[in-house]
């Protein structure tokens, strides 16, 4: 082991032990509070009235009798809807794309199977779910375009009408003199991949109650959200549409709001100001181009938020999952906030799983034609993807095809040397469901990469491993930057990851396993795959994506000593399964020198939290949430021990807590506690002061890494009987650098694993010709059970960066990794055969027309 | 709709949840799941899919694994049923709570009810199961965060401290898991 592969604090503090969770007395005990659990008195119950055709426009929509049946309260339909609300406006704006506005239901025109047209509000859902079937509606079917071939086909009709066709952005982005590169290279390995349309799937479906104060008609949103300001602004911008003219005039009229507002945009500016103006505006003038509606709608919804005086409140306390879909803001939680509104009464939804697999968030599907120009001995000369991505039928808000289709280009050429890259990217919309961020969302850069260096590395006749490390960048490289921009340090350990797993796996021991199960007439494969991740990245790694969007990555937690000596940190990260209050508690305790239990975290209220575009997500919990924790509570500490040292008439340097005692160092047993230091100072406050130390640190990372890196293996074995594939060993190198809490971060990278073996093995969202989705039970989209999931060793490195060691993500790593490792395995063994997989998506059908011993089935559409 | 009730009519469920008596008049086409949640306030049983695979809404009736979402309210009559919140002992952990505490054996946790009943379920009918037995016992419980090696580990400690047993020190979720040190070789 080298001298920079030990644990930081291990053995010192909390941090970096194994700490047991803080959460688990709550929810192990059943007693934790999920959306679905919050039951306000006299809360009304909404569903949906969803399209049963993917394609058509709506002739006419007939709520009449709907309206009368039991127990019905309330019923918008589209077209109420969009008096009530202002469109979902364009998140990302790139040149050469266009994103269509929409409202929160369809009026006029249907766009896949399960679009809502109507909210029924009801005394219970049973109520409003037979209210539902009384809905008569009249479509005019329209083409189905239900494949990204369709997409292309003139033929078909078109989505949006403002789009040319139904291709929605067609862009190409170079780096390096990349036809010369590709003239000049020995030879130039060519592979069209495509990946099936799979979903995130959280265990608890999407929700949200909305609460209204009889009074003062305040909104109090519980809603299982990873990102509850984004959230409560959007709701604000979209909702209580009034016009221009009343909001200006609203916002003129109340000094005290516009004053309010100005400071807090001013701050926002100031703080911001370096990524703010590497922005431009080339994004929204193609924008402009394509929709002149565009302006209008936007001043509305900028009128709107001036002019409102009370935006809503959101909350949110338990969350069952979400993998990056409930990172989404969905249409259901604008109809849901309007009929709230319209009524004066709370209004409680909780989606079903059949609407969850329709349209609660779907990924990945893409068709990714890659070329690799490489030389005879190995080197990598140049890379070329041509990506298609299908976004489905609505954009993904806020974030979808815009944002992911950016982070692809920065990171397809991955921990390689090249001379040239070069992507073309389209996005193209059918009549699916939306396509948004799942967990490592940008994976299928690493599935394609991955896969065809193992496709050159068999025309070469060389190891896969010695042609990924014959040109990865390594530590003799750095600093160096990747071709697309990103800087990269000593925290991009792909190469130590890979050294190690090569190490772990012993090839030889493994191709002699091989033989001797061939003799048996057993059949084994062993893959590898590497990537590197921003976790968060350095600075320029979001200018890399799209400049100016570093502005959404900084965090602020407010840490605070309560008059009693209690310890409060409120964060605006949104838990949802990754122990937020274990390991901010650790990295806590450890700056303040207190236990685990004297940290309170409070999370999910936008009241109490500070201002965070994105929250929980893109693995930014330990890095820039843990960080704002970290850099927050040791400015406390600081504040604390100048008031003990006033105390204890000693200098502030001589100060020592521990376990919760203050004192001079080596006189603990004269020492103050946090209860004591804390009164003395609200003493000095006005009365009723409730806090006594405060200190909030804003934190986005720094320096030239902030990258999280895996290489993985698995060997598979294939029954060519029944095309089934088992994995009797899957190892992961991981290196997040310095651990909070080892068993959570092996839990991240198992979960992660998980998912990816279930995306090559069992999960695909399947649509028939006409678009028509045929995966709505979990009995038709197969997430894997105990039974599918091996064991899966994990050994973990942990690099430190220069200066000051900050934590780094690891939640999106394993969902990166399996996919590429898993496929790579599966051609190794059945590469004999003359096998090549090309889809990521290999079902035992597949791995029986792949292995030659069935017939490929001429109908099958992936 | 069935021919004996019309919608509005109501049909009487008495039985025994964790214990104690519960009886409510319920819409017959009302489910278990929803009665339990709603009804008895009883929100630890969680809905998942509602349409009986992933597990999250298991209980015990009369001491047997069912899908309260495939039941409806009124084939409880008679019964006792048992969810999550019936587990523990005041301010004791159940021994599989407390195992799946010590292993480290859930993130959302939104599954974990389901998970829990089928585990009580498991070891009443086989103190001391294989690891394979335990994978196929808990198959018809979906996990989406975890993998289930940590769950599994947990089943595996709760052996443990059924038998009275002290469980070794789940340091890390794996066995296998190895840090930057201890993994020298």
């Amino acid at each position: 082991m080298t001298s920079t592969d030990h644990t930081q604090t291990s053995g010192l503090g909390f941090v970096g032990q194994s700490v047991k969770r803080v959460e688990d007395d709550r929810l192990l005990r059943g007693h934790g509070s999920y959306v679905a659990d919050v039951t306000p008195e006299g809360v009304l119950h909404a569903h949906f009235v969803r399209s049963t055709v993917a394609h058509a426009n709506i002739a006419r929509i007939d709520v009449a009798a709907a309206r009368r049946a039991p127990g019905v309260v309330k019923v918008i339909t589209g077209a109420e809807m969009k008096e009530l609300t202002n469109p979902f406006p364009p998140f990302m704006m790139l040149p050469n794309m266009y994103t269509p506005l929409y409202w929160a239901l369809s009026d006029d025109k249907v766009r896949l199977v399960g679009d809502p047209v109507a909210i029924i509000v009801a005394e219970s859902r049973y109520l409003a779910e037979d209210a539902a079937q009384l809905v008569e509606i009249d479509y005019e079917p329209l083409t189905p375009v239900a494949s990204i071939s369709d997409a292309f086909n003139s033929s078909k009709d078109q989505l949006w009408e403002k789009a040319d066709g139904n291709v929605l952005f067609d862009n190409t982005d170079t780096f390096g003199d990349i036809d010369s590169v590709f003239a000049d290279a020995d030879r130039i390995v060519t592979e069209r991949f495509s990946c099936q349309r799979q979903s995130n799937q959280p265990m608890e479906t999407r929700g949200t109650v909305v609460e209204v104060d009889p009074e003062s008609q305040h909104l109090t949103i519980t809603n299982a959200t990873q990102s509850s300001h984004a959230l409560r602004w959007i709701i604000a911008a979209l909702t209580g549409k009034q016009s221009t003219a009343t909001s200006l005039k609203s916002f003129v009229t109340n000094k005290e709001r516009r004053t309010n507002l100005l400071a807090g945009l001013k701050a926002f500016v100031d703080e911001h100001s370096e990524d703010l103006a590497k922005a431009d505006n080339a994004g929204a003038v193609s924008q402009f181009k394509k929709d002149k509606s565009f302006p209008l709608h936007l001043n509305r919804i900028s009128a709107n938020l001036a002019g409102k005086t009370d935006y809503p409140t959101v909350v949110a306390q338990d969350i069952g999952g979400g993998f990056g879909a409930k990172g989404s803001i969905a249409r259901e939680d604008i109809a849901v906030a309007v009929a709230a509104i319209e009524l004066g009464r709370s209004v409680k939804w909780i989606e079903d799983r059949v609407e969850n697999l329709i349209d609660g968030g779907q990924a990945r599907e893409e068709d990714l034609t890659v070329s690799i120009a490489l030389d005879n001995d190995g080197t990598f000369r140049g890379l070329k993807v041509d990506l298609i991505m299908d976004q489905g039928a609505y954009p993904g808000f806020p974030i979808g095809a815009a944002f992911i289709t950016q982070v692809m280009k920065v990171m397809y050429p991955g921990s390689y040397k090249w001379d040239a890259f070069q992507v073309t990217t389209k996005v193209v919309c059918t009549n699916k469901g939306k396509y948004i961020a799942y967990r490592g969302p940008w994976a299928n850069e690493t599935w394609v990469r991955e896969r065809i260096i193992d496709i050159a590395a068999r025309a070469l006749r060389m190891s896969p491993t010695d042609l990924r490390l014959k040109n990865m960048i390594g530590e003799a490289d750095m600093p160096t930057e990747m071709i697309t921009g990103p800087t990269l340090d000593v925290t991009m350990s792909t190469r130590k990851c890979l050294e190690r797993l090569v190490y772990e796996m012993d090839v030889p021991a493994f191709e002699a396993k091989r033989a001797a199960a061939a003799e048996e007439g057993r059949v084994l494969g062993l893959g590898f795959a590497c990537f590197h991740e921003a976790a968060p990245g350095p600075p320029n790694y979001m200018d890399a994506i799209n400049p100016g969007s570093g502005a959404a990555s900084d965090e602020k937690a407010r840490t605070v000593v309560q008059a009693d000596g209690s310890v409060k940190i409120y964060t605006p990260q949104m838990p949802h399964g990754q122990s937020h209050e274990t390991t901010y508690a650790q990295i806590a305790a450890d700056e303040l020198g207190v236990n685990i239990d004297d940290i309170e975290l409070i999370w999910g209220n936008t009241d109490k939290t500070n201002f965070s575009a994105i929250g929980t997500g893109g693995s930014r919990g330990g890095p820039i949430g843990g960080g704002s924790v970290k850099y927050g509570t040791r400015e406390l500490r600081k504040l604390i021990a100048a008031k003990a040292a006033d105390m204890l008439e000693a200098s502030v340097d001589d100060i020592e807590i521990t376990g919760g005692n203050i004192h001079v160092a080596g006189v603990p047993s004269r020492g103050l506690s946090f209860a004591e230091v804390a009164q003395a100072k609200v003493g000095e406050s006005a009365p009723g002061a409730t806090e006594a130390f405060e200190a909030t640190v804003n934190y986005r990372g720094k320096g030239d890494g902030g990258w999280s890196c895996a290489a993985h293996a698995c060997v598979v074995e294939v029954d060519l009987d029944t095309g089934l594939v088992s994995i009797p060993r899957y190892v992961v190198v991981e290196d997040c650098g310095p651990i909070i809490n080892p068993a959570i971060v092996d839990g991240q990278v198992r979960g992660g694993v998980a998912q990816g073996i279930g995306a090559v093995l069992y999960e695909g969202l399947s649509y028939d010709a006409d678009a028509n989705i045929q995966t709505t039970t979990y009995m038709d989209y197969l997430v894997p059970t105990a039974m599918e999931i091996p064991e899966i060793d994990i050994v973990h490195l942990e690099t430190l960066s220069p200066g000051e060691n900050d934590f780094r993500g690891v939640g999106e790593g394993g969902m990166i990794g399996a996919p590429a490792a898993l496929t790579n395995a599966i051609e190794d063994a059945l590469a004999s055969r003359g096998a090549r997989v090309t889809k990521q998506y290999l079902p035992p059908t597949t791995i029986l027309e792949m292995a030659g011993v069935i017939d490929p089935d001429p109908n099958s559409d992936r | 709709m069935s021919n004996t009730t019309q919608v509005g009519e109501t049909a009487s469920l008495a039985c025994t949840i964790n214990g104690a008596a519960f009886a409510v008049e319920v819409d017959p086409r009302r489910t278990l799941s929803d009665v339990i949640r709603e009804d008895a306030g009883l929100t630890g049983t969680h809905l998942g899919c509602e349409h009986g695979v992933c597990g999250a809404c298991t209980i015990l009736v009369d001491g047997e694994p069912a899908r309260s979402c495939l039941m409806l309210g009124v084939q409880a009559n008679g019964h006792d049923i048992t969810t999550i919140e019936g587990l523990a002992n005041g301010d004791e952990l159940h021994p599989i709570q407390q195992a799946m505490h010590e292993s480290h054996g859930f993130q959302c946790a939104f599954c974990s009810p389901g998970f829990l009943m089928s585990t009580v379920a498991l070891l009443a009918e086989n103190p001391s199961p294989t690891r394979a037995e335990i994978r196929e016992e808990l198959s018809g419980n979906i996990c989406r965060c975890t993998g289930y090696e940590s769950i599994i580990k947990g089943v595996e400690t709760a052996v443990e401290l059924l038998a009275g047993n002290e469980p070794e020190q789940t340091g890390q979720t794996g066995q296998t898991g190895q840090t930057g040190q201890e993994s020298a070789q």
